[in-house]
């Protein structure tokens, strides 16, 4: 039960404390390592402002090479109440950041007794990927994810995009990642400009509709990417974010969606 | 001064009577059932009493602030390792405290050549199904687990009668509100039974009326109805506005 002050660590940092007990983030990088083998991204993420907040959804397909290995893989992960991860790249590395940043936020906000900034989450993130550079150019641990959160000090949502080095992006209309996004990244900017409306004017129930068809969409063009099977059981994750915190639709509200949304 | 068993006793004795000094003057915290969780509140002349440590768990402390926030990070740091090395539902307060903080703190009282921890915790947890637990435990390590709910306070006297006080309502039964207002009505009592003991307490309010005004009124609860995995949030202005005008 010792405290000890320290000039150089800083308050309410889980990392620092995982460090403290022992636990080491990713190696650093090894020369000797490197290959040339390409990273897998069978995903199909996205994120764009809808009118009252932000839409993260993606498919459930889990691939290795060509292998279909999983159809029910969750790609949108809640943080905290305000920040979902919506992760492209190794599930592995990404589900540790995802339970590194959920620990990191909450920890945060209890020692702190006050939440974390919106721009102290989005530089976390940052500082988990650079420091996974190392893996990522073995070719072992690359991760692209986007992270939305509600800022609860600006009370606005926000869209990030980071690269595999850690830089972050702030997305002020829509995103996507994963090897399913070249094919609706030109639908989203096509529907942004010249669509009925804007993104960032529609509803929820159009930004629903437009996501759940746009992963459709995507798995029609790659096999990496899961469509949506309603008689499986087998629906994309779609949540959203406005001031009130993070809701995913559930099982029956995306019946629902399907059967309307995919009619032709 | 070891090789008498003697003089141990007698330091370990003078340390019971030295702790239990400075704590005299520590404002109760109550911890009662209601319809839909756990309430955690009392009233202090500032705030630092009452906090979240995980999901599903609530402490409050009185003593030392420095003592009771070092071991606030102590039980936090634990709860958040083990949430992350294994699952949040491998947190649970009977682990934190019986594997923990419990047997760091009797040896820290023990051996005594350190400073004591000049402390009284309360903690609680409700778990899934919604059955809440108590706890409380002292500056020296000893702990008691509570169904009905329970208090911590500096003066033992006024502890115990409050836990007798707590036990004889069916707390598990109210209301938020009603919970709130009994539990003022509890330290209104309470206050009655320190009149005469000769403390120096002299200025301290008195009244529901006198607590509002000169004090914090701060409250948390855990909540059996909230879907999200933390259940813990702090009582609302518009709560405690409720509480004043129906007990002011």
């Amino acid at each position: 039960m010792s405290f000890q002050s320290n000039a150089q660590s800083s308050p309410g940092d889980f990392f620092e404390l995982l460090g403290r007990s022992g636990y080491r983030w990713q190696t650093r990088v090894d020369p000797q390592t490197q290959n040339d083998f390409a990273v897998t991204q069978g995903t199909t993420v996205l994120a764009f402002h809808f009118k009252d907040g932000v839409i993260v959804a993606g498919d459930r397909r889990a691939t290795a090479g060509n292998s279909i290995m999983y159809e029910h893989c969750d790609k949108v992960i809640p943080i905290d109440d305000y920040s979902l991860m919506a992760i492209a790249g190794v599930p592995a590395t990404a589900f540790e950041m995802a339970r590194i940043l959920t620990h990191n936020f909450e920890f945060f906000r209890r020692s702190q007794m006050q939440s974390m900034s919106g721009e102290g989450k989005i530089r976390t993130l940052s500082k988990l990927l650079k420091e996974n550079v190392g893996m990522a150019i073995q070719g072992l641990g690359a991760v692209s994810p986007i992270f939305a959160t509600y800022d609860l000090q600006s009370k606005k949502p926000a869209i990030h995009f980071y690269d595999m080095l850690g830089a972050d992006f702030q997305i002020r209309t829509h995103t996507a990642t994963g090897s399913g996004s070249p094919t609706i990244r030109g639908i989203l900017e096509h529907e942004d400009l010249w669509g009925e409306k804007p993104l960032a004017e529609r509803s929820e129930s159009n930004a629903v509709t437009l996501a759940v068809r746009l992963l459709q969409t995507a798995a029609q063009f790659d096999s990496a990417t899961g469509k949506a099977r309603p008689d499986d059981e087998i629906f994309p994750t779609v949540a959203i974010i406005t001031e009130e915190g993070y809701r995913f639709m559930d099982d029956k509200e995306l019946t629902d969606i399907c059967k309307t949304s995919l009619r032709r | 001064m070891f090789e008498e068993p003697y003089r141990w006793m007698e330091a370990v004795s003078n340390r019971h009577s030295y702790v239990q000094e400075r704590l005299k003057l520590g404002q109760p915290v109550f911890s009662v059932p209601f319809d839909e969780g756990v309430l955690i509140v009392g009233f202090a002349p500032q705030r630092g009493k009452i906090f979240e440590i995980y999901d599903r768990i609530a402490l409050g402390g009185v003593g030392h602030p420095a003592d009771v926030e070092r071991l606030r990070m102590t039980l936090l740091e634990m709860a958040h390792l083990e949430g992350f090395n294994r699952s949040a539902q491998d947190v649970t307060l009977a682990r934190l405290l019986q594997f923990g903080i419990a047997p760091a703190l009797k040896q820290n009282f023990e051996e005594i050549q350190r400073a004591p921890y000049i402390i009284r915790l309360l903690l609680v947890e409700l778990d899934r199904e919604c059955n809440p637990t108590f706890f409380r435990i002292n500056y020296d390590g000893h702990w008691e687990t509570f169904k009905d709910g329970t208090v911590i306070a500096g003066k033992e006297k006024i502890m115990d009668w409050i836990q007798k006080e707590i036990r004889a309502l069916p707390f598990a039964t109210f209301t938020l509100d009603k919970a709130l207002e009994e539990v003022c009505r509890l330290w209104v009592e309470s206050k009655k039974q320190e009149d005469g003991d000769g403390d120096d307490d002299k200025d301290f309010p008195k009244t529901l009326k006198e607590a509002f005004d000169q004090w914090y009124l701060e409250g948390a609860l855990l909540s059996g109805k909230v879907e999200r995995r933390a259940i813990y949030r702090t009582l609302t202005e518009e709560e405690i506005g409720k509480l004043k005008s129906s007990v002011g």
